[in-house]
């Protein structure tokens, strides 16, 4: 949508943005984020450099450039740190956490943005409150109970953790997208004869989808660094996630941080190239409504 | 229910042999209390059992290993009037929580707005400055205590090319210890609040910006009254969140000092942390964790309040 | 919607896949703690038990974070058969609330009283019976780098004044005295109060310390935590309390490599990769080595330190098969192998005379020395392994307030005094033997 086709359409009647503001604005608009930008990359610059150093070369010049690139700490990286193993096993457990949390989350989204039921306050509060809670105040019951009902040393024993615990965070979120839909939609599907379910698969569903890309990005990246909840119920090294690779070159007193920013790398890596399929859809959903100027 | 309200009280027996009640019922009641619970089941399963159990651990002399010994409330006496660190870690949690709900905020509500009006590299920005949030602390944290390093980081190197005052130890001082590491949290932080933010405004109907254009607001005018009250309920939301996860905070403060030095970025959770997992003293510990959650309450009844009055949160 | 349900039925078919799986043998389960060397300790006990016993089979499962897995684990009535806790003062807690077994049966079965040094079997008691093995016996000693002292004329001090004066030539010339730093580790900071301790105060009054004959405020405790505080002070530590709360491990090496550093006082654990740092492997021509940390009297001192212990799980289904695997792991061969390939420090066992003769003879020298140091009587004590808890804690989160200048040296010490004595009357002391 071009900006002056609408100015063309509005005539004499509003205030000219001209253009030699919008292009003074557009400078400024990328000089800020070219600054923020260069603020969050600078940092990861330096991971890759370090990635790419001998341990002796990070403790002198722990910044700078390499003067040599030793490329075979990828590939130590990766086979010291199991990562054929762990990253499938993270893949898992993330797919399998965002799955349900969509599925059940969506669901009770749904009814308390929309359907609102009696009680809905209480449970909000509910979830509010439980989110207060330390994990260490109560992993110990946690695990009792988990091992009563054999759950221990399961994938889908710790996908059930996950699911719990990023729960409040999914339902409040993907909520706060529902609430403002317009429900016109919803009561003509009514009127059509759909069923609940169909009005939440078929109407709130599409529309929310913003929501939903942005709760499975949040909740699979938790999962994807999550580290003290997989060790606790997971002991078995066949299930063990991502995270525990890094501690692979990791001894009482010291770290291989050649090894392990290479292995950080190797982490980033799939989350990023996920990240960027998913902007595409984001990008999708913006060109759809075809936002702003 | 307007029409029921003309006539005298239906009894319950009255109410069930009323088809049309029936229906409704289960449409407004049964049917969406069905969509919640699977994941309600879950949840207090998971969480609030076993949390339950903590609660009453806080009552004990639990040393996270023998049987426990009831002890009543000795542990909270302890804790509020004996246990000077302790009130140490609330300030600094206090301090914790105005930094994260001011700096992450307006760096992400400004930079989702620009980005937002940005078509050319707009996907660019928008991953590179999302990038930070998908590392995990400890490698987040690694980086930048070497960044922060005063002999070998970007401190020393400003020195060497003249800018000199940055190259002191920033995580080293007491009076700096706690803000850095908020700034290297909020670092990897904010990104993921400018990403709920921008998808939010995605949801603003495009109608309602044409509507403001036609009635002649500038930017700052459309800003104002479209985009900020389409995003207010997830601002305040995460506003909530945030200061709940304030009296949480745990990990790139364990990961960078462990609360040093002497103390002076202990909060409330790595208290706890030490006492359950380092000092054998648990049901002291759990007494911590029922603290963070009073304060976390508090902060919710804000909330509460607010939404009595009509806010949408 | 249909997305969701296809990657569900996805993850849920490699979940059915995984959980599969069945073992007929018994199988010793064992959670050893990850790291660099690890892969090389787990196959040299794995491979050579397995090869053994048919029957028997131990897994031994690389992880991180072990502790604090280990002990949700035990509390919740599961976990490996094999417990390894990180010292004395945790076995204590788990052999009280019945979490461990008590191992005096397998002691005299299995030998185990003519392995292990007695002293170090004695570690191992809770009221009178045994319930651990001690493992990675480890000591404090002073690195310091060779080629920077002989081309500087320094030569290694032996007592606390020569240290002293060393150090001052050492800042005149502008090199940094010890390399020291806590920002990877805090408790790092105990090494220092436990060596100036025993160096200072003497190893009997650590002892009388103990054990409650005299109070952690006594004189000789002062002089050695002033002394402490004077060198924090004076910068002699990675330049200054607040360079030294900001330096890691990889500085801090990297920095006695270089020569930038001249001493670094540290454990024996630190011979796994001190040679990362000089020599080819740091693009340097310097040269490590290293002599007993200076002590008042100028006699050669050693404190004694356990990296962690072994316990057999109570809810163990092989008790006996697990301690066939104990006693497989604590033989004189395997720790001797284990040290030769991996770098490990070995437990307190009688190694055979000619263990030490395959590896690094710096090294060779510094167990020979500390045996020789338990044998007449020169041996001190290691916080982490012979204090109670939080008296622990006490020791490395407090000392920081004494070096920002918040309490002064009397303060830190009375406050101590206060925790040990609560912990000593509760009776939460690991073991301490007789001298």
């Amino acid at each position: 949508m071009s900006a002056v086709g609408k100015i063309s359409l509005r005539g004499g009647l509003l205030p000219r943005r001209g253009a030699r503001e919008r292009s003074r604005l557009l400078v400024f608009n990328h000089a800020v984020l070219i600054l923020l930008t260069a603020f969050a990359v600078m940092p990861l610059l330096v991971l890759a450099f370090n990635s790419v150093k001998t341990n002796a070369e990070i403790g002198l010049n722990p910044l700078g450039p390499p003067t040599q690139v030793i490329a075979e700490n990828y590939a130590s990286a990766w086979e010291r740190g199991d990562f054929a193993t762990t990253m499938g096993n993270s893949v898992v457990y993330v797919v399998a956490t965002i799955a349900a949390e969509l599925v059940l989350g969506g669901l009770a989204a749904y009814a308390l943005a929309r359907r609102k039921p009696p009680g809905s306050d209480m449970l909000m509060l509910y979830f509010l409150v439980a989110s207060t809670v330390p994990v260490w105040m109560y992993i110990v019951p946690l695990f009792v109970q988990f091992r009563a009902w054999g759950l221990l040393n399961t994938m889908h024993g710790l996908v059930i953790v996950y699911v719990a615990m990023n729960a409040p965070l999914t339902i409040f979120l993907l909520r706060s997208y529902m609430i403002d839909l317009p429900g016109e939609l919803e009561d003509a599907a009514r009127v059509d004869g759909a069923n609940e379910f169909q009005v939440f698969t078929r109407i709130v569903l599409p529309l929310s989808k913003p929501g939903f890309l942005t709760v499975g990005l949040v909740v699979g990246l938790g999962v994807w660094n999550e580290f003290f909840l997989a060790l606790t119920f997971i002991h078995d090294p066949s299930m063990f996630p991502i995270t525990t690779s890094f501690y692979k070159f990791t001894d009482r007193f010291s770290r291989d941080w050649a090894l392990t920013s290479a292995g950080a790398i190797i982490v980033i890596f799939p989350i990023v190239a996920l990240f960027l399929a998913l902007q595409r859809q984001f990008i999708e959903g913006l060109a759809e409504g075809g936002v702003k100027t | 229910m307007a029409l029921l309200a003309n006539k005298r009280p239906a009894t319950f027996a009255e109410r069930l042999s009323d088809p049309g009640w029936r229906n409704r019922c289960l449409r407004n009641v049964i049917v969406p209390w069905l969509f919640i619970l699977p994941l309600l089941l879950i949840h207090v399963v998971v969480v609030a059992v076993p949390a339950v159990q903590g609660v009453y651990m806080s009552l004990t002399d639990w040393t996270g290993f023998r049987e426990a010994n009831f002890i009543g409330l000795e542990n909270y006496r302890v804790l509020f009037f004996e246990d000077e660190a302790f009130a140490e870690g609330i300030r600094n949690n206090l301090s914790w929580m105005s930094f994260f709900l001011t700096v992450p905020f307006i760096l992400a509500l400004f930079c989702s707005s620009v980005l937002a009006q940005i078509k050319r590299f707009g996907m660019v920005y928008r991953s590179l400055l999302f990038i930070p949030y998908v590392l995990a602390s400890v490698v987040t944290a690694t980086i930048w205590r070497n960044l922060l390093s005063p002999r070998k980081g970007i401190g020393a190197a400003l020195a060497d090319i003249g800018i000199a005052g940055l190259d002191i130890p920033w995580l080293g001082r007491q009076e700096t210890a706690l803000m850095s590491i908020a700034f290297i949290d909020n670092w990897h932080f904010w990104g993921f609040l400018m990403i709920l933010f921008l998808a939010a405004m995605q949801a603003i109907p495009p109608a309602l910006y044409d509507a403001a254009k036609i009635d002649g607001a500038n930017r700052w005018q459309e800003w104002r009254h479209v985009t900020l009250p389409g995003i207010r309920p997830i601002v305040l939301f995460m506003f909530m969140m945030v200061a709940i996860w304030s009296f949480l905070a745990w990990d790139y403060i364990w990961i960078l000092t462990q609360g040093g030095p002497a103390g002076s970025s202990d909060v409330i959770a790595t208290h706890l942390y030490r006492n359950a997992f380092l000092r054998s003293l648990s049901g002291y510990g759990a007494a911590q964790g029922v603290v963070i959650s009073i304060f976390a309450g508090f902060i919710i009844m804000i909330f509460v309040m607010l939404r009595r009055r009509g806010w949408d949160i | 919607m249909k997305q969701f349900k296809i990657l569900f039925s996805i993850a849920m078919l490699f979940l059915a896949i995984s959980s599969a799986g069945a073992q007929d043998v018994t199988t010793v389960t064992m959670w050893y703690p990850d790291g660099s060397s690890a892969e090389c300790r787990a196959d040299i006990i794995a491979e050579g038990f397995n090869a053994i016993d048919p029957a028997v089979h131990l897994d031994i499962v690389l992880q991180a974070n072990t502790w604090d897995a280990t002990r949700v684990a035990v509390v919740g009535g599961g976990g490996p058969d094999i417990v390894r806790t990180p010292g004395p003062s945790f076995v204590y807690e788990m052999a009280s609330s019945g979490l461990i077994l008590p191992l005096d049966s397998f002691a005299d079965e299995m030998g185990w009283r003519d392995t292990f040094f007695p002293w170090a079997l004695d570690l191992g008691l809770v009221d009178g019976e045994l319930y651990s093995l001690s493992d990675e016996l480890e000591t404090l000693i002073m690195y310091y780098n060779k080629t920077l002292f002989a081309a500087n004329g320094w030569t290694p001090p032996e007592t606390m004044d020569e240290l002293i004066a060393l150090a001052e030539e050492i800042e005149a010339a502008g090199v940094t005295v010890f390399s020291h730093g806590n920002a990877d580790w805090r408790p790092t900071n105990e090494w220092f109060v436990g060596e100036f301790m025993t160096q200072i105060a003497g190893p009997h009054n650590v002892y009388k310390a103990l054990t409650g004959q005299i109070p952690w405020t006594d004189e000789s405790m002062v002089e050695a935590m002033e002394t402490l505080d004077m060198m924090m002070e004076r910068g002699w530590f990675g330049g200054g309390v607040d360079f030294y709360v900001t330096n890691t491990f990889d500085t801090n090496l990297a920095a006695l490599g270089s020569g930038e550093a001249a001493m670094n006082i540290e454990g024996t654990w630190r011979f796994g990769n001190i040679n990362d740092f000089f020599g080819e492997a740091a693009d340097n021509d310097n040269e490590w080595d290293w002599v007993s940390v200076p002590s008042k009297t100028g006699e050669d001192l050693f404190t004694i330190g356990m990296g962690n212990t072994s316990s057999i799980n109570a809810s163990s289904a092989h008790p006996q098969e697990a301690a066939q695997v104990l006693t497989y792991y604590f033989s004189p061969e395997v720790q001797a192998e284990l040290l030769a390939a991996c770098g490990k420090g070995p437990a307190p066992v009688h190694l055979a005379e000619d263990a030490m003769t395959d590896i690094d003879p710096r090294i060779a020298r510094a167990y020979a020395d500390l045996s020789a140091a338990n044998a007449d009587d020169r041996y001190g004590y290691t916080t982490w392994t012979f204090w109670p808890p939080r008296s622990d804690v006490y020791i490395y989160e407090e000392i920081e307030r004494v070096w920002y200048d918040e309490i002064t040296v009397m303060e830190y010490l009375e406050g101590l005094d206060e925790l040990f004595a609560e912990e000593l009357a509760a009776g939460d002391i690991p073991p301490i033997p007789a001298r």
